[in-house]
């Protein structure tokens, strides 16, 4: 495979549920999972792990440039081409907002019930859950989140 | 996108919380107010049944996370039932299955 899948949405929360939905089926044409609610077809329930790394990361990452990037009042648009390959899938994603700085995302801090974190775990979510993920700030802004089918596991035809 | 929805229903041995499709940064908020009324009660015994919840992202989390504290401050206990897919690997992820005994 060597297509690209490009969408362009308002950079705002509003929209994130249309391009989530669009990054969940670009990431079962690479895992070809058919894993899904079967009473709903078209719901975003992911299942199979590859979607669920892809889909989760993707949702903290909109997130971050709608919340960070363009500060909850839009004004901008969130650029997103997805690559699928045959065993990998990558998706650039990018905005006109302001730049984010990644070194000033603290490292999730040790499990301590007593003191649970309520907030600070986006970005923690995504890079986990990927491969790769990179941050230029410009403008434009661009994330690149990549997440690869593990060694052994069968490729989409 | 599957209509995010919450219902509460209360009975002499706990108050049920049923968290429904997408938790996320558009319906946490949402779900925070229903918290707030919940955790007014003081609740001994709260289960949160998220066996229909299929996404979920850190800002919902954080949601969870509040209701736990909130419920533990009343001297309450909070129990996560049904998690599954991607929200339990989210948990797992930040390492919290374990606190919520999942």
């Amino acid at each position: 495979m060597a297509e690209t899948i490009r969408l362009i949405v308002p950079g705002i929360l509003r929209y994130r549920a249309v391009a989530v939905r669009v990054v969940a089926e670009a990431a079962r044409l690479v895992s070809n999972s058919s894993q899904r609610d079967p009473d709903d077809p078209l719901s975003t329930d992911v299942r199979d792990p590859f979607d669920t790394a892809v889909v989760s990361a993707f949702m903290e990452i909109f997130n971050n440039i709608a919340i960070h990037a363009y500060q909850r009042s839009g004004g901008g648009t969130i650029e997103i081409a997805i690559y699928p390959k045959d065993r990998d899938l990558t998706i650039e994603v990018k905005d006109h907002g302001h730049a984010f700085d990644l070194d000033q995302v603290a490292p999730l801090p040790e499990v301590d019930e007593d003191a649970l974190p309520e907030g600070g775990m986006g970005i923690h979510i995504a890079k986990t859950m990927l491969d790769e993920m990179t941050y230029e700030p410009g403008p434009p802004n661009v994330w690149r989140l990549t997440k690869r089918l593990p060694v052994g596991r069968k490729a989409a035809s | 996108m599957a209509t995010p929805s919450f219902e509460v229903t209360r009975t002499i041995q706990a108050t049920t919380l049923v968290v429904r499709g997408s938790l996320d940064i558009n319906t946490a908020p949402a779900l925070s107010e229903e918290i707030d009324k919940i955790v007014a009660t003081k609740p001994a015994r709260v289960v949160c049944d998220l066996s229909a919840l299929d996404l979920i992202d850190s800002s919902g989390v954080g949601a969870l996370v509040k209701l736990y504290k909130n419920v533990r401050a009343h001297g309450g206990k909070l129990e996560l039932k049904g998690v599954r897919d991607q929200p339990l690997a989210i948990f797992k992820l930040l390492r919290m299955d374990k606190v919520f005994d999942l």
